[in-house]
């Protein structure tokens, strides 16, 4: 019931919520949901089964080209349901998964990545060349074809298409890891070895949880490859691999949702900042770093934490120590974001010009409508400012979160042992 | 001798094993019969190779020369989820169960192997009363009931040890081979652990590596001496205590046992 309430408040939202939205928000939603999906997907094998794959684009691509060959043969009249398309997806990603994983899992660790990113960087590399199946370097396209009174024509059609179908997969997913195979799975990554000594063939194991989670990537990129109806060989980047395990990572490998959290924060980080500044990479980079370092159970973990220890947690005294954590951190955010944006201007090409013009000199520069001297102190005091007073807040808030923390956890201890 | 596969008198018989890490032979033309229903214990000095011998017995190791037959058939070659399914389960020297599971997830998972369960996607293992009556049965005689879900990480030593002779009764194996279960225990857990230990074997075959003579005395019908890779002697307990040549090179220096 705890899980079933908001689940559904969830999903009203995402079917009611939409319509009233602009191009660009259901835009940014179909992005977040295959995002998820991707993340969820990959998260199978990564998370899961404690093979970490550096390669996952390669199943995404070929699913998103599988599709869009379906979608070539439809426009050609073939009688296909429009609404089933992404059973291509489903279909290569599985059939490029088998064969993919059945050499990747013979090694574990390092090597298993190793030869992910390899099989990755070989469709990269491949699929310019090859004209029929890639289209080249520009790629292959395809319109999505009207079917059964659907005309498939507008974004908001395209939402709900992609949301059945990520809610779908999702709901798969989740009765997967309910499984005898799907506790199978944890048991993998826990202790292969003993794995074998009870009877289990570890290695086939590996190839169907590999080939499982390729083939609900496979439908993630043909969600992408029906919401675009396009695709080229750079779906098969490096950047698309690093991206979901970013997403996975940064939301919490070890529950379930976290990857789903990851990608939204993500999608939307992405959406929202990317028009503000072209150093939103660099910003992303940025977070996944600090996430890694002070938070690598990620934040699913951290709102899991939260939630178990729920009675235990004082918020009287709490709250006060949290804000200030926020406004530290807000401090700090702002501070980074103030420097790197001068950077970014300093050493951009503009500024060369504008230097060149002032001769040897540096003239003052443009930076959130207002004009700043290079040179003068005056400019370098709010970020300075900014990073000292944050720090301070969160050193202190800091010291009084650990102790409360403490009491909470310690309090839990001894109520297990009893 | 030839055995018809399936009714040798013999569970395990070793002829001629043999195993060299690189250069270092480790194991030296090994020949061991273990009698179906017997319970027998390897006991040597530390390094004499009688992990070594396990890990040919169960498979992790290939075997540089000889032959190993389970029940009548040559097992040499097989890969150890292989040499499972034909009736072997066996422990570890250290701890090796699935720290980050439940107590009961980690038995159920030998349970479900022993049912053939082992790629099952379409029902939820919850709902499986079979499976999980046998897995709550298992539990409780190994004594584990209380601890049933609790992660196997955050068990006592001592449990964990009861679990991983658990996890060797899950897969229904006749033979079972355990690699020192009573090492580092206090004198009333080694106690509780022969009980378990006479009480799960019962009806099968055990083969044992333990260093603590009363332990042997009090649950094995044979010893074999195992020393520099090479057996020395296969007798009753009191006829090996009895062994000058035991003695000589094993008893005599370690004056505790
Ligand atoms: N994988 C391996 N590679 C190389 N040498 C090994 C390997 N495993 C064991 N050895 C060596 O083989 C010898 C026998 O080791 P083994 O673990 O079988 O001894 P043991 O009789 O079980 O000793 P202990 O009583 O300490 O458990 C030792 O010298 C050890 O260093
Ligand atoms: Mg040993």
């Amino acid at each position: 019931m705890r899980t079933i309430i908001p689940a559904a408040i969830l999903l009203i939202a995402l079917l009611a919520v939409p319509p009233f939205l602009g191009l660009g928000w259901q835009n940014a939603l179909v992005n977040l949901l295959i995002a998820s999906l991707f993340a969820l997907a990959f998260n199978l094998l990564s998370g899961q089964a404690g093979l970490l794959s550096f390669g996952h684009a390669a199943y995404f691509g070929v699913g998103a080209f599988a599709t869009l060959h379906l979608m070539i043969a439809v426009e050609d009249g073939l009688p296909f349901p429009t609404p089933l398309l992404p059973l291509a997806g489903a279909g290569a990603g599985l059939a490029v998964g088998l064969v993919a994983g059945v050499f990747a899992t013979k090694r574990s660790g390092v090597y298993f990545a190793l030869v992910t990113l390899a099989i990755a960087e070989l469709f990269h590399s491949l699929a310019p060349h090859l004209q029929g199946w890639f289209g080249g370097e520009s790629g292959i396209s395809a319109m999505r074809m009207p079917w059964g009174g659907f005309v498939f024509g507008s974004l908001l059609e395209v939402y709900y298409l992609t949301l059945g179908w990520v809610v779908l997969s999702i709901l798969v997913l989740w009765a997967y890891t309910r499984t005898p195979f799907g506790r199978l799975t944890l048991a993998l990554r826990d202790n292969e070895q003993r794995v074998r000594f009870l009877g289990y063939d570890a290695h086939a194991a590996k190839v169907v949880v590999f080939t499982i989670s390729a083939m609900f990537s496979g439908v993630a990129g043909a969600l992408l490859a029906i919401s675009n109806e396009t695709a080229n060989y750079a779906l098969f980047s490096a950047h698309v691999s690093a991206q979901v395990v970013l997403h996975t990572f940064v939301g919490g490998a070890t529950i379930f949702l976290g990857p789903v959290i990851g990608a939204v924060v993500f999608t939307l980080f992405a959406y929202i900042v990317s028009d503000l500044t072209r150093s939103w990479l660099f910003y992303q980079g940025l977070i996944f770093v600090l996430v890694m370092l002070y938070a690598p159970i990620g934040i699913g973990g951290v709102i899991r934490h939260h939630l178990r220890h729920w009675r235990s947690i004082d918020w009287s005294r709490l709250a006060a120590p949290y804000a200030l954590a926020g406004v530290g951190g807000a401090m700090i955010a702002g501070g980074v974001v103030f420097l790197t944006e001068c950077v970014a201007i300093l050493f951009g090409e503009e500024y060369a010009v504008a230097m060149r013009d002032a001769g040897d000199t540096l003239p003052p520069f443009e930076m959130a409508g207002m004009s700043w001297d290079p040179l003068g102190p005056a400019s370098w005091l709010p970020p300075i400012l900014l990073l000292s007073i944050g720090g301070l807040c969160l050193h202190r808030a800091r010291d009084r979160i650990k102790p409360l923390w403490d009491a909470i956890e310690g309090g839990a201890a001894k109520e297990g042992t009893r | 001798m030839t055995d018809a596969p399936g009714n040798s008198p013999y569970s395990l018989r070793l002829s001629g094993v043999t195993k060299a890490f690189g250069s270092i032979p480790v194991i030296q033309d090994v020949d061991l019969d273990i009698r179906a229903g017997e319970r027998h214990a390897v006991i040597g000095p530390n390094g004499a190779g009688k992990s070594t011998l396990f890990n040919l017995i169960s498979g992790l190791f290939p075997l540089s020369g000889g032959d190993i037959r389970l029940h009548g058939r040559s097992i040499a070659g097989l890969s150890p989820h292989r040499i499972n399914r034909l009736g072997l389960a066996r422990s570890f020297q250290i701890s090796n169960i699935f720290h980050r599971m439940s107590v009961f997830e980690n038995l159920r998972i030998g349970v479900l192997a022993r049912h053939g369960i082992r790629f099952g996607l379409f029902r939820p293992v919850d709902r499986m009363r079979r499976i999980n009556d046998e897995t709550d049965a298992i539990l409780a005689r190994v004594g584990l009931t209380a601890r049933a879900h609790d992660l196997a990480g955050d068990l006592t030593y001592s449990e964990q040890r009861a679990l991983e002779i658990g996890m060797t009764l899950t897969t229904g194996a006749d033979v079972i081979l355990l690699d020192e279960p009573t090492a580092g225990m206090s004198r009333e857990e080694t106690a509780r652990a022969i009980d378990l230990i006479r009480t799960v074997s019962e009806g099968k075959t055990l083969l044992m590596v333990e260093h603590d003579m009363s332990v042997v005395f009090s649950l094995c019908d044979r010893v074999s001496v195992l020393v520099y890779g090479n057996i020395l002697a296969t007798d009753t307990p009191a006829a090996i205590s009895a062994n000058r040549a035991v003695q000589e090179a094993y008893l005599g220096e370690e004056a505790d046992i």
